[in-house]
């Protein structure tokens, strides 16, 4: 079954559309990526499938379940995880205690009033795990805003994975990194498990070709064409409105 | 008919009076953001150096074009000094700071002018009566309503036709955007700062005649204005001038044929307005408030810190035997409203709501216990229970409704439900006695000992005190503390990652609730009496700047805060009578240059190695 469904989305923001007619399946460890210029519709569906924004028509469903207009939470719980492509963070709390507000919903119990969240050793165990997973052991006790950039996108990561999600979706997870540090997390979301399917958007063309297992390309709301990096790259059209515009 | 158009024009007469205060207010805040609670302060000191002017001078003319300009110098002195090193922080420090004011400006006025009720003689040119078709009118009146919407209309033209009025316009919708349009955005919002203080200076000249001169007139008039400005759109002159007549004239009608539940019609309205369309009839809509800073990390007990804690505990088991019974007394009354900050803190400090409305709930728990002693002749620690669930259940349903905004607009719907609660509360005498309060008809004992001595009361409060700051401590340190911490710094990504806040912030405001409602019970069992004083909104303001001048965010902030208010009210007031202005400097400095209040501050003040 597929993981993500989208069935003739529409949004708009008054009269700009955002998403226009918008139909794609993701299937189970499938690596999908979206591309296309700046202003495409490609966070507004992205915030859609999140559940941070409303779609005026169609339906989203998640392995075959409709959550059109569900609130982030449910969407959240249905397993679909996200990341912003601005740092998203608990800048005022440390590492690991962001982690275990993520894990604390997912694995343990968020309305317990008794026990001391500092203490559960079953999530900080997990939450430890994480740090390891995204290259962040050390910086456990290190205050959010007081983290590196390059850090804190890895620790976007993290949260994201942190409720074990079948379906993560990644906003520009090398957006302002340096060089070094986008190969870092080219190298840790290649590391990620293959029974993970993700739905990416990305600029950085090394970046997409190296992760992709499909590609979707936007362009004002609407799907250009969606197929497999090699004919993507040999795409007349898609060369002419975006990557010949990028390079 | 005659007696109709009378009261007509009685309520274009008042709406004409909230236009000068709503004007103001609502421009204020479409540009700056900024909620001037100091703006019915402005409106009182316009009505009394008036009033000097007049009495200097003999003119009631003079009076109208002086008074405004010492008030409008005073208004732009605060927003200089006071507000403008504010911007760069969430606004609900500016709402905080303009409260403050409201302290320093009231004990002025008492002082300088006296606690009666003074009168503005109306101008002699406009002390006869006017006939018209209808019926006889006086003069005055109708040139109030002739000057108001002269005044409205100049504003209109000033706003629509003139290159100043498009960069207001413009900073209304979008600060950068009027920048672009070549603005001086600081000048502006001082100008325009100033300009909203002239018009309440104005319309407290004008009211003079009419509504009276008396220390408290600013919350009389200010609360009004906010409904309209509710009502008619923030930032929205229309709905300012709309909203101004429709509540002036539905008040002077209401109070003319539903003397009851006027009141409580009108903040119904209110509450209606924000649910349905919260940005009002005329507004534009506004972004919900950036987080206030609270921020504050979670910091776990060590063994220094509980060491710390035992032996403050002792030295509070300790100090009663040392004293006699009026400190007694009133420490025990500290205990109490220690305890209604302590749940005031849990939704404003730690899951970043805040409220203007919680001393609906204390008011909940204190009726409860009072009136089921009255009606029912119940044992006041089961009505103290009763009062627990009662407050709970009032706080889940108004949580209802005001959990699904934030901000600005929750400040709003907090205190428009509190302000219903009053209004049943002051209404409904045969039960509540309204004003003049009820008493408790019987005072419990304590585990067999007699309240009635200071002792035991001390002891009683104290254990109530203990019980609830361990239990918040404990409910903080525990995963749900956690999640109401996590919604404080960001609820959007608490709800990316599974939470649904909603329901979080509900809890949270039950909680505070059911604990503020025993605070009020056991206030009922301390103080013996309750009036409908104790659920005013200024209650319910009294218990933020506690909350926040010990340190919001902490456990140990509020039951400081609490302390030194009630100290200052109790001990200052005995040797100074400028006790309000004390408190008001207090705060404004500590909104000024201690965020984090007194607890915060002392915790600045620990060598950094000292901090966990």
């Amino acid at each position: 079954m597929n993981v993500l469904e989208l069935d003739h989305l529409h949004c708009a923001f008054g009269k700009l559309v955002v998403t226009d007619d918008v139909c794609l399946t993701i299937g189970e460890g499938e690596r999908h990526v979206i591309i296309g210029p700046n202003g495409a519709g490609k966070t507004s569906l992205i915030n859609q499938i999140g559940g941070q924004l409303k779609p005026a028509a169609g339906r989203i469903l998640v392995s075959g379940q409709d959550v059109t207009g569900k609130p982030p939470s449910h969407i959240s719980r249905k397993g679909v995880a996200r990341t912003f492509q601005r740092n998203n963070l608990f800048q005022n709390l440390s590492v690991i205690e962001n982690l275990r507000l993520a894990l604390a919903v997912a694995f343990g119990n968020p309305l317990d009033v008794f026990s001391m969240a500092a203490r559960d050793q079953a999530l900080i165990g997990r939450a430890r795990q994480l740090l390891q997973l995204t290259h962040l052991d050390g910086e456990e006790k290190c205050i959010v805003r007081t983290l590196s950039y390059g850090g804190q996108r890895q620790l976007e990561i993290a949260m994201a994975l942190a409720s074990e999600p079948k379906l993560l979706l990644l906003d520009e997870p090398t957006s302002g990194m340096s060089p070094a540090e986008t190969a870092r997390m080219v190298e840790l979301i290649a590391a990620l498990p293959r029974s993970l399917s993700m739905l990416m958007i990305e600029h950085d063309m090394s970046v997409v070709f190296s992760i992709a297992d499909r590609i979707t390309v936007l362009h004002y709301g609407k799907i250009l064409v969606t197929d497999a990096p090699a004919a993507i790259q040999a795409n007349e059209r898609v060369r002419e409105i975006y990557l010949g515009m990028a390079h | 008919m005659e007696l109709l158009v009378a009261q007509l024009l009685n309520g274009l007469v008042y709406g004409v009076l909230l236009f000068f205060m709503a004007a103001g207010l609502s421009l204020i805040f479409g540009l700056m953001n900024v909620v001037n609670l100091a703006h019915g302060s402005f409106f009182m000191l316009g009505a009394f150096i008036g009033f000097s002017i007049f009495h200097l001078t003999g003119s009631f003319w003079l009076a109208l074009v002086l008074a405004p300009i010492p008030v409008v110098m005073i208004g732009i002195v605060m927003e200089l000094w006071f507000l403008r090193p504010l911007y760069a922080r969430g606004h609900m420090d500016q709402v905080l700071l303009t409260f403050g004011f409201t302290f320093v400006f009231y004990d002025l006025v008492q002082t300088v002018w006296g606690k009666v009720v003074l009168t503005l003689p109306t101008p002699a040119s406009l002390q006869s009566t006017v006939h018209i078709g209808l019926g006889v009118f006086s003069a005055y009146r109708l040139f109030l309503i002739g000057f108001g919407f002269a005044v409205a209309l100049l504003l209109w033209l000033l706003l629509e036709r003139s290159r100043l009025g498009a960069m207001v316009r413009a900073g209304v919708d979008n600060a950068g955007m009027a920048a672009g349009l070549g603005a001086n955005i600081p000048a502006l919002f001082t100008g325009v700062f100033g300009f909203g203080v002239l018009l309440a200076a104005l319309g407290g000249v004008v009211a003079g005649p009419v509504l009276g001169l008396y220390p408290g007139m600013d919350t009389d008039i200010l609360i009004p204005a906010f409904i309209v400005i509710v009502i008619g759109g923030m930032g929205s002159l229309r709905g300012a001038f709309v909203g101004s007549l429709l509540i002036g004239i539905a008040d002077t009608f209401g109070k003319a044929y539903l003397q009851n539940v006027a009141l409580f019609l009108i903040y119904l309205a209110m509450i209606i307005v924000l649910l349905i369309r919260p940005q009002g009839l005329f507004g534009i809509k506004y972004a919900d408030a950036p987080p206030s800073a609270l921020a504050r990390t979670i910091m776990p007990s060590t063994p220094r810190t509980r060491a710390l804690a035992l032996i403050a505990l002792l030295a509070l088991i300790a100090l009663p035997f040392g004293l006699a019974d009026y400190p007694r007394a009133l420490i025990a009354e500290i205990f109490i409203f220690a305890i209604f900050a302590m749940s005031l803190d849990l939704i404003l400090g730690f899951t970043g709501l805040m409220s203007l409305g919680h001393a609906a709930f204390f008011g909940l728990g204190a009726y409860s216990v009072a009136v089921l002693g009255a009606q029912f002749g119940l044992n006041a620690w089961l009505g103290l229970v009763a009062g627990v669930l009662i407050a709970a259940a009032g706080a889940g349903l108004i949580g209802f409704f005001c959990v699904r905004s934030g901000g600005i607009p929750f400040l709003m719907l907090t205190l428009a439900f509190s302000q219903l609660v009053f209004s049943v509360a002051l209404k409904w005498r045969d039960v509540t006695g309204g004003s003049d309060g009820m008493p408790l008809a019987m005072q419990p004992s304590f585990f067999g000992f007699s309240l009635s001595h200071s002792l035991v009361m001390y002891f009683m409060t104290l254990v109530f005190f203990v019980a609830v700051y361990l239990g918040l401590r404990r409910l903080i340190n525990a995963p749900l503390g956690h999640a109401f911490i996590g919604i404080r710094e960001n609820e959007a990504r608490m709800a990316a990652i599974g939470y649904p806040t909603r329901a979080y912030k509900l809890l949270a405001f039950t909680i505070a609730g059911a604990i503020a409602g025993l605070a009020g019970g056991l206030y009922v069992i301390y103080n013996g009496f309750i009036s409908s004083d104790a659920v005013y909104w200024t209650a319910s303001g009294d218990i933020l700047i506690m909350t926040m001048l010990g340190g919001a965010g902490t456990l140990i902030g509020p039951p400081i805060g609490a302390a030194a208010f009630l100290l200052m009210k109790n001990v200052v007031s005995s040797y100074s009578e400028h006790w309000l202005s004390i408190i008001g400097v207090a705060f404004i400095c500590c909104v000024l240059f201690f965020p984090g209040g007194i607890w915060g501050a002392v915790q600045k003040l620990q060598p950094a190695g000292a901090k966990p």
